[in-house]
């Protein structure tokens, strides 16, 4: 008599690659906010509004913006709208403050980093969570605007394609500060709401007392210091806009180095985080 | 090295295939050593290298590992089988593939229908079950699990040790077990490294590390010991009274000593073979000798 068993061999599941991973944790991390109530209203919101401010602005200039000259500067003045500013900073709160205090707080950074991704890539799949979303108020509307003033035949096409290149470029700069320095705020507190209050201060904390000091002590490099009148500074000098109190190559540098800055110590915080505690 | 603290220093250690338990007195390094073999610190001196593996490459070590932390660690808001797809995802599991695993290792740890709550919801025995479930969802080499059975009542104690018993015994796959308990560890794993002061003190095959010298018996005896012992030492032998019994010295003869000690002194002589140590005796022993050691 002769009894064979069958012999089992393991078959090894072959792992994907890293993009693979980090596209599973941006993907999912988009999911979860967009099945929150909050995030989806104050985008709706945020883009209905700038692009209807807009348009508006587009449609009645000759009323509201008397001797405004209808070039590329003209597109200026919906880049310089503060609802933009407003939508941007609820938007990088209401996402981003959460995004990495949330798995500070409930630890779940432990499994992220038990798993075969590095901390860069756990930062860069969070930032792409975070910076489509504010874009979505940074550029979106900035891009939809002179697209709907060329289909209206106010404004010529290559006057339109200017300006929806330029609204791309600053979009991404004031996107790429936020989005920077949303995660660095995120990654100092295990409470999003300290987060959420830190973005709020970064921009209006930082932006209305320099606009009141510059003006009552007359010092205009004051404005310096406010990401939004930075911002405002290089948007003035793309679109060709007359005024500005501030020169536009020293406020791209604040943005830039603030955005590298930012990035850099939410890097050396989340390396210092200890994942496995004793 | 953390700043001015060596957390494990002088660690030289082979861990062979199986279940290996991981146990030590509070900061002995017993974290940082995990932390090590996750690739997530390196060593300031030395190498080391984990399924052929250096711990420097970090990625490629850890795809791997399964990895079941201690502490609550899981994303509240997601369901269970949802968030063991996510990890597999993570690990670099295709879509398919990862929700094909994680429904079979939700049903191995016996999340049934429970698996579609929110994981907020679920109990502590469930949370460690999911935690198992997404340590394991990747199939990897080699399982650490830090104090699995944490927070859970016997019933669930059992279970979870079952689990990982059967994990342990799987063909190829090999289990570093990480627990203050060291009965769970005694009852899981073959081989066992035990630190100290960021040293290992000793490491080996269990069984052998308890069956102590083969030159020594232990005799458990009803009655008073310390008396049986203090006999046997007038008699010339090296004797010693402990909570688990007399300790003897071998020597040609002692048997009937022994014996007439006993009948002697009217105690009852009920064990009398090799030393035989429970790993908590052996453990506790290593770590007043090694405190003594550096005391002095």
């Amino acid at each position: 008599m002769s009894i064979s068993l069958p012999t089992y061999t393991r078959r090894e599941m072959p792992l994907l690659g890293r993009r693979h991973r980090l596209r599973a944790i941006i993907v999912t991390g988009l999911r979860r906010e967009f099945k929150r109530p909050a995030v989806i209203v104050s985008t709706l919101l945020g883009v209905a509004l700038i692009v209807i401010i807009s348009t508006a602005i587009l449609l009645f200039a000759g009323l509201f913006l008397p001797g405004q000259a209808l070039d590329l500067s003209f597109f200026f003045v919906p880049a310089s709208n503060q609802t933009v500013l407003f939508f941007i900073t609820l938007m990088a709160s209401l996402v981003g403050s959460a995004l990495i205090a949330d798995d500070l707080n409930s630890m779940a950074l432990t499994l992220y980093l038990s798993r075969p991704i590095t901390h860069a890539d756990y930062l860069v799949a969070k930032a792409a969570i975070l910076a489509p979303l504010i874009s979505l108020i940074a550029v979106l509307p900035l891009v939809l605007t002179p697209f709907v003033a060329a289909l209206l035949g106010l404004f010529s096409w290559t006057i339109a394609l200017q300006a929806i290149g330029l609204a791309v470029l600053l979009g991404s700069l004031f996107t790429a500060f936020y989005t920077s320095v949303t995660l660095l705020l995120s990654s100092l507190t295990h409470r999003k709401s300290y987060a959420a209050a830190g973005i709020f201060a970064v921009t209006f904390g930082l932006t209305i007392p320099a606009e009141i000091l510059s003006i009552s002590i007359n010092n205009p490099a004051l404005l310096y210091a406010s990401p939004w009148e930075d911002y405002l500074a290089v948007a003035r000098a793309a679109f060709g806009a007359p005024g500005g109190q501030i020169d536009w190559p020293w406020a791209l540098v604040i943005l830039l180095a603030a955005t590298l800055v930012a990035a850099s110590l939410t890097y050396l915080r989340m390396k210092a985080v200890e994942v496995v505690a004793g | 090295m953390f700043g001015e603290v060596r957390a494990v220093d002088d660690l030289s250690v082979a861990i062979p295939e199986g279940a290996i338990g991981l146990v030590g007195p509070n900061g002995a390094g017993k974290t940082t050593f995990l932390r090590l073999l996750l690739g997530l610190v390196r060593p300031t001196t030395g190498t080391a290298k984990v399924l052929g593996h250096d711990i420097a490459e970090g990625v490629p070590v850890r795809e791997r590992i399964g990895y079941m932390p201690e502490h609550d660690c899981l994303i509240p808001d997601m369901t269970g089988v949802g968030l063991v797809t996510f990890m597999g995802r993570v690990s670099g599991l295709d879509a398919d593939t990862a929700i094909s695993r994680a429904h079979d290792v939700l049903q191995f740890v016996g999340v049934e229908e429970e698996r579609y709550r929110k994981i907020a919801e679920y109990s502590t025995g469930m949370k460690q079950k999911i935690k198992l479930a997404q340590a394991m969802v990747h199939d990897p080499q080699l399982y650490i699990f830090d104090e699995p059975t944490t927070g859970l009542d016997p019933r669930g104690r059992t279970e979870m040790l079952d689990l990982v018993r059967v994990i342990a015994n799987s063909p190829g796959r090999n289990v570093v077990l990480s627990s203050h308990l060291l009965p769970d560890v005694e009852t899981i794993c073959k081989y066992i490294v035990i630190l100290d002061g960021g040293h290992q003190i000793a490491a080996g095959e269990l069984r052998q590390l308890l069956s102590g010298s083969a030159d020594r018996l232990r005799i458990d005896v009803r009655g008073d010991r310390e008396a049986f012992a203090q006999r046997l030492r007038e008699t010339g032998l090296e004797a010693e009274a402990t909570p688990t019994g007399v300790h003897v010295a071998r020597k040609p003869g002692v048997e009937g000593v022994i014996f007439g000690i006993a009948k002697a002194l009217g105690a009852e002589v009920r064990y009398m073979g090799r030393e035989i140590r429970s790993l908590e005796e052996f453990f506790l022993e290593l770590v007043e000798r090694n405190e003594a050691a550096v005391s002095v």
